[in-house]
């Protein structure tokens, strides 16, 4: 078997909490069918753009979907940190592997575990989602899009937190702050346009807000001028946090 | 190779540990089937082969520690005090599989601060001072080469006695003294035990104390290597170095 594979296939089984996993797939779920049709009764439809107009339980449900790849992330952070914690990260690299294979196969297990974990959320928000979903080859590759770039975002944000940080629950902390942070002031919740301006400026630097915006935009065909854009911006920050990741990995020393 | 720091995947059983090991070293199923139930046995696991790895005591993490390794082929193995924290039955089941392996061509360098382990379990040992190999050699040579100075080793009737513990450990003849808290044996390192002895007696007799057993003792690897390091100390101190 290939050795990325191996790596990858051991980093989900070894590290995986699965109770965590089980409350990070519910979480999403009621906000869809909670939330979402709580607030319909007061919240208007209204237009995402490309003159598609949704009701807001569509509009939270594509929110809640995307909300696992910041749980996606938070297991990369996991994963290294356990990894560290229990003497697996040194006796990996004494192992038949280098570092690189390392930290790589930690990014392809939490684009697994991120990606899968928004499909599963998808396939259970379908009778919300299915009557409105408008599947096109554009819309399905920036689905894709999406989801990898803002899984790669939140996963090298959390290695990089849970290689500055020094105790677990420093990282849990500050992990569950920041992720909290990314979420409120990014639009899964609310149109980030209809925002006060303070929360509108932080949502223009927020990857989420961009995830978002793009899943939305290929879930329900509702593509704007502005998306290739925001694909851009996000692909920069992926990039951009995933070299921070990088560097702040290699000054672990073993 | 097997650190001395702890190492585990905290979501697993030990049976689950020790296949995802071998997975990651891409030994086939069947082949991690077979030696996972061999290495289970040798290494007495049996008990706790389904326990999860976090649930384990530091002995028993150790003892998988190190049987996991053993899942896949090498022709070189690093074991870093391998035996800390296992009792004395298991850690002697350990030494004599790694025994085994090495029998059957395995290298391993093998790093104690149990001079009776690697006594019992070396060809070919290199002492370390301060980071640096002063010697290396087989035990017996260390020992022969090394261990010049006798141990004299004796039992009182009344048990201890402090002024004779003073007069000895002050002794010219005496490189070293010391008591065996287990045992209640006094033992006295020299370089001429035929001086020594005589000297135990005459004390003995001065303080009305009697002597009920006393033997010459074989010199052990410790006592090799506290005289080797010892002299490898004074010759740095004096800019040089032992040979």
């Amino acid at each position: 078997m290939n050795t990325y594979l191996r790596l990858v296939y051991r980093n989900i089984r070894a590290n995986l909490d699965r109770a965590s996993l089980f409350f990070e797939l519910i979480f999403p779920l009621f906000f869809i069918f909670v939330q979402g049709f709580g607030l319909n009764g007061i919240v208007p439809p209204f237009e995402i753009g490309n003159g598609r107009v949704v009701s807001y339980s569509l509009f939270l449900a594509a929110g809640a979907v995307t909300l696992t790849v910041i749980n996606g992330g938070t297991n990369a952070g996991t994963q290294l940190w356990f990894d560290r914690k229990n003497g697996m990260f040194e006796q990996l690299l004494m192992g038949p592997f280098t570092s690189a294979q390392y930290i790589l196969s930690i990014i392809f297990a939490t684009l697994i575990i991120g990606v899968a974990g928004s499909l599963l959320v998808f396939a259970f928000a379908f009778p919300v989602l299915g009557a409105s979903f408008a599947p096109t080859w554009e819309g399905g590759l920036l689905i894709a899009g999406a989801l990898f770039l803002g899984t790669m975002f939140f996963g090298a944000f959390a290695i990089a937190l849970s290689v500055v940080l020094k105790s677990s629950e420093t990282f849990q902390i500050v992990s569950t702050f920041a992720f909290f942070i990314f979420l409120f002031t990014s639009s899964v919740f609310f149109p980030a346009s209809a925002a006060p301006s303070p929360i509108q400026v932080a949502s223009l630097a927020n990857p989420l807000t961009y995830t978002t915006d793009i899943f939305r935009a290929g879930l329900f065909n509702a593509v704007t001028p502005t998306v290739s854009l925001e694909l851009l911006i996000l692909a920069i920050e992926a990039a951009v946090m995933f070299v921070i990741a990088v560097v702040a990995f290699r000054r672990i020393r073993v | 190779m097997v650190q001395q720091q702890d190492s585990f995947d905290q979501g697993l059983n030990v049976e689950t540990s020790m296949d995802l090991y071998g997975l990651i070293w891409n030994v086939p199923k069947a082949e991690r089937r077979r030696r996972i139930d061999e290495l289970i046995g040798h290494f007495e696991m049996q008990e706790f082969r389904k326990m999860p790895t976090v649930d384990l005591s530091a002995g028993q993490r150790r003892r998988l520690q190190v049987a996991r390794e053993f899942i896949h082929d090498m022709d070189l193995l690093f074991l870093d005090e391998p035996t800390v924290g296992l009792d004395p039955i298991v850690r002697r089941s350990v030494l004599d599989y790694l025994k085994e392996r090495v029998r059957q061509g395995l290298t391993i360098f093998f790093t104690t601060h149990i001079l009776e382990e690697a006594e019992y379990l070396c060809n070919r040992i290199a002492v370390i001072n301060q980071g640096r190999i002063v010697q290396i050699d087989t035990p017996e040579n260390l020992k022969r080469r090394f261990g010049s100075a006798k141990a004299v080793e004796f039992k009182l009737l009344q048990g201890t006695s402090s002024e004779m513990a003073s007069a000895l450990s002050s002794s010219a003849s005496v490189s070293r003294f010391g008591r065996d808290e287990g045992s209640g044996a006094y033992r006295v390192t020299t370089t001429r035990p035929e001086s020594v002895i005589p000297e135990i007696y005459r004390l003995a007799d001065r303080l009305n104390l009697t002597v009920s057993s006393i033997y010459i003792s074989e010199t052990t690897l410790e006592d090799a290597f506290i005289n080797l390091v010892t002299e490898d100390g004074k010759a740095v101190a004096n800019g040089g170095r032992a040979s």
